[in-house]
């Protein structure tokens, strides 16, 4: 059964974005990728984006914090997750603060899969805090 | 005697009546007859007036002692002093020969003086014997001159002569027939007086002898030591009745006792046989039995032999002294004596050992008196405090004494027995200051009284250096292990997105695998997984151990338990849980529930289904440190005593394909980054208990 919703990962590995693409895509959701946080923005100013899926670690200067601070500023009601390797206590404080779920790597596609539909089914009741 | 008394012709005298005379005076018995039988007889021949006049040998005086018809004038007239030599009387008396005095017209008629003095031919019977030439008979008969009365005394009998003058008044005109007839009847007179008197003295000399003699048996009887005196045949001749015990037998006495004495009597000869044999003056000790009471008795017998005045030997005489008890006390004198002897060995060893000891502790040793004063340093001791006889200590020395002082005084007088105090003193060569941990103790007497104080004093320098070095070797464990876990994590996490990659197209593939290809696919599958999880966990230590915060253990223990409350459920397992009041500990809660996660998981799998799960919190105080110790015990398989040592090195696992061998190492380098300890102590078939035990920081 294909799901509905726009899906924005952001992953600056070519492969593992590619996969993440792919998975979702196999999944019915509408995907669009990118590379970097410049991309990301790109995106997200120019498409409805419902969902973002961001990896922690980018770029040299950037980072996922920025990309979900970014698309949240723009359209307050999209939902985020954010993946990452490193599993620091800044990071989980965060997301904690924003109701924003976190998942490490290696991700359990399983657990993936099913936080974004839990968050899409129920996007209207859910209200991710919006950071200061 | 006849013959002389025959020689003797007076007027008007008959043979008749010199007879009767002469008889009469045989007749006599005792001494003081003959004088007044003489006077009797004098009177008898016709004479008008006769007296016997006695020098008294003690006063030297001339005494009337008998008379005939004489007056009191008259015997006036013979008291003199023998010294009165002007006296007639008493030159008759100085010159020993009978002598006429001549009467004058104031005087009245003339009276013829007979001296008499001891007389016999034969000496006394002792100087007869011992051949001794100072008998009183012999003296007098071979000295020609004249005779001091008072020396009249027995040079070997001992026997006073007598001195006395026979003074007979002369009819006028007398003839010398008459002085012939009153010398002779006076001579026979004199003759018998000596020869009673020899008696007499015998007689008297008996006496006495008995009377010493009864004397000494009553001394000999009073004696509580038997004493036995005995013939050259040593029979006896005598004993006292301490002797008659052991050596007379009474009358119907039984025939043991009959036996006894007996028997004490050939040991008593054969003793004094062999006494004779060895010596003159000797003593035996000699084994008796008692015939009354039937009981040994111990005697030292004391013999010496006994001899007449002439050298010849009568016999001995025994003193028998009972010393059994005195043997028995000498027994047990040695005996105490020996005793004392090994108490004293035991105590030399003793000693000794403890010398050797001391000498050999090889740390300084101070022991000290009830006043806390130095009684003995060992040479450790000396080298550190000097000698209190040293006058020129030195200032280090001083100081370490009036430490060492200070720590000793307080000890004694407080109310421990023992104490152990840290005490800095400075090595008086190299100046160096030198931890030393004082051990003492207090020896008391018989009062409970401090006696003594001991100290020991430990050098700490080594035992702080390898506290040091094992305190360096953990840390530099702990960085290893730091450093291993970065390196960990740093693979890990340039592996991760590779990894990631491949799992997620892994899960592309997942339905468009052929048939035939489906079991290669599982492998890939599952072996991707496998690095994951590998992965996961090393990612999971290296999470950042910098984010510290307060962490109540207790709680984290709860949440542990509350997320695998379901497992341990399903798998049959009882959770025994108690958790004591816990201080807050500084750490990861993240990091703790992880290492709980690991141990309940392990603790779970080592079960293997029914079994309890022990958990357990509580402080620790040692009254240096307070620590909070963790424990999670199972009653599962346990490790077998091989594993215990790698068990918290990498990659070791027991759970093959399911496990990384990751999980206790990264539980102990949880633990480690906490500044904890992790313990464990297993037993195969039992079960296993790991031990946390993490610092309280207030």
């Amino acid at each position: 059964m294909p799901k509905s919703g726009n899906i924005l990962v952001v992953d600056d590995e070519p492969s593992v974005l590619v996969t993440y693409r792919l998975i979702l895509e196999q999944q019915g959701y509408n995907v669009t990728a990118a590379l970097s946080a410049a991309e990301a923005r790109e995106v997200l100013s120019t498409k409805k984006i419902e969902l973002l899926l961001c990896d922690l670690s980018l770029e040299k200067q950037e980072s996922g914090f920025d990309v979900i601070e970014f698309g949240r500023k723009l359209s307050p009601k999209l939902l985020s997750v954010l993946l990452t390797g490193y599993a620091t206590q800044d990071a989980a404080e965060w997301a904690e603060k924003r109701g924003i779920p976190i998942l490490f790597k290696p991700i359990d596609i399983k657990q993936l899969l099913e936080t974004i539909e839990y968050l899409l089914r129920n996007r209207h009741e859910i209200g991710q805090a919006i950071g200061d | 005697m006849a013959t002389a008394l025959m020689g003797i012709r007076t007027e008007g005298d008959s043979p008749g009546r010199r007879t009767v005379a002469a008889l009469r005076l045989m007749e006599a018995e005792r001494s003081e007859e003959i004088l007044p039988t003489l006077l009797d007889e004098i009177a008898a021949l016709g004479f008008a007036r006769a007296l016997v006049v006695n020098v008294d040998m003690e006063t030297s005086e001339l005494v009337p002692t008998v008379s005939v018809n004489c007056s009191k004038a008259f015997q006036q007239r013979f008291r003199a002093s023998l010294y009165a030599m002007e006296n007639p009387f008493v030159q008759v008396l100085h010159a020993m020969k009978p002598q006429v005095v001549n009467g004058s017209r104031k005087t009245g008629p003339p009276v013829f003086c007979y001296p008499m003095a001891f007389r016999s031919r034969s000496s006394c019977w002792e100087a007869d014997r011992s051949g001794q030439s100072e008998c009183l008979a012999l003296t007098i008969d071979s000295s020609g001159k004249r005779l001091q009365l008072q020396e009249q005394v027995c040079g070997v009998c001992d026997m006073h002569g007598y001195g006395a003058l026979v003074a007979v008044e002369l009819p006028r005109g007398h003839s010398r027939t008459q002085i012939a007839t009153l010398t002779g009847l006076i001579e026979m007179a004199n003759r018998t007086l000596s020869r009673l008197f020899k008696a007499e003295h015998y007689f008297n000399r008996m006496s006495e002898m008995e009377v010493t003699i009864t004397q000494m048996q009553t001394v000999m009887e009073s004696m509580a030591d038997p004493v036995i005196l005995t013939d050259t045949q040593h029979r006896v001749i005598m004993q006292n009745k301490a002797a008659e015990r052991f050596f007379k037998l009474a009358e119907n006495v039984s025939e043991g006792r009959v036996r006894a004495v007996e028997l004490n009597n050939m040991l008593f000869s054969a003793a004094l046989s062999s006494m004779v044999v060895s010596g003159t003056d000797s003593s035996r000790d000699l084994t008796l039995v008692d015939s009354f009471e039937g009981e040994e008795v111990l005697f030292e017998a004391v013999s010496a032999p006994s001899y007449t005045r002439d050298g010849r030997r009568t016999g001995m005489v025994t003193v028998m002294r009972d010393v059994t008890d005195l043997r028995g006390a000498e027994e047990e004198l040695r005996l105490n004596y020996e005793r004392l002897r090994a108490a004293e060995e035991v105590v030399r060893q003793d000693r000794d050992r403890l010398n050797l000891i001391i000498e050999n502790v090889g740390d300084p040793i101070v022991v000290c008196d009830k006043d806390a004063k130095v009684v003995l340093l060992d040479p450790l001791a000396q080298e550190l405090f000097g000698s209190d006889k040293d006058a020129k200590r030195s200032p280090v020395r001083l100081r370490n004494q009036a430490r060492l002082d200070a720590y000793i005084t307080s000890f004694t007088y407080s109310f421990s027995d023992r104490e152990s105090a840290p005490l800095r003193l400075v090595h008086p060569s190299t100046k160096a200051e030198i931890e030393f941990d004082a051990h003492s103790g207090k020896i008391y007497d018989e009062r409970a009284q401090v006696a003594y104080t001991v100290t020991v004093l430990r050098d700490l320098t080594a035992v702080r250096r390898v506290e040091q070095l094992k305190m360096e070797r953990r840390i530099l464990e702990m960085e290893k292990f730091a450093a291993a876990g970065r390196l960990a994590g740093t693979i890990a996490h340039e592996v991760n997105n590779p990894l990631e990659a491949i799992k997620n197209c892994i899960f592309l593939l997942q339905n468009q695998v052929r048939t035939e290809a489906q079991p290669v696919y599982s492998i890939l599958k599952a072996e991707t997984e496998r690095v994951a999880r590998i992965v996961r966990q090393m990612l999971g230590l290296y999470r950042n151990t910098e984010q510290l915060s307060h962490v109540d253990v207790n709680s984290v223990v709860e949440d542990t338990l509350m997320l695998f409350s379901r497992q341990l459920d399903r798998a049959g397992i009882r959770v025994d849980k108690h958790l004591g009041e816990l201080p807050h500990s500084v750490g990861s809660a993240d990091q703790l529930r992880q290492v709980l996660s690991n141990l309940v998981v392990n603790a779970k799998d080592s079960m293997g289904g029914r079994g309890t799960l022990f958990v357990r919190t509580r402080m620790h105080t040692n009254g240096v440190s307070e620590r909070i110790h963790i424990l999670v015990g199972d009653t599962g398989c346990g490790i077998p005593k091989e594993m215990l040592k790698s068990m918290f090195e990498p990659f070791v696992t027991t759970k093959g394909e399911r496990g990384t061998g990751l999980g206790l190492w990264i539980v102990k380098g949880i633990i480690e980054n906490h500044g904890g300890r992790l313990r464990v102590r297993s037993k195969v078939g039992k079960g296993t208990v790991f031990k946390i035990q993490l610092p309280v920081v207030r």
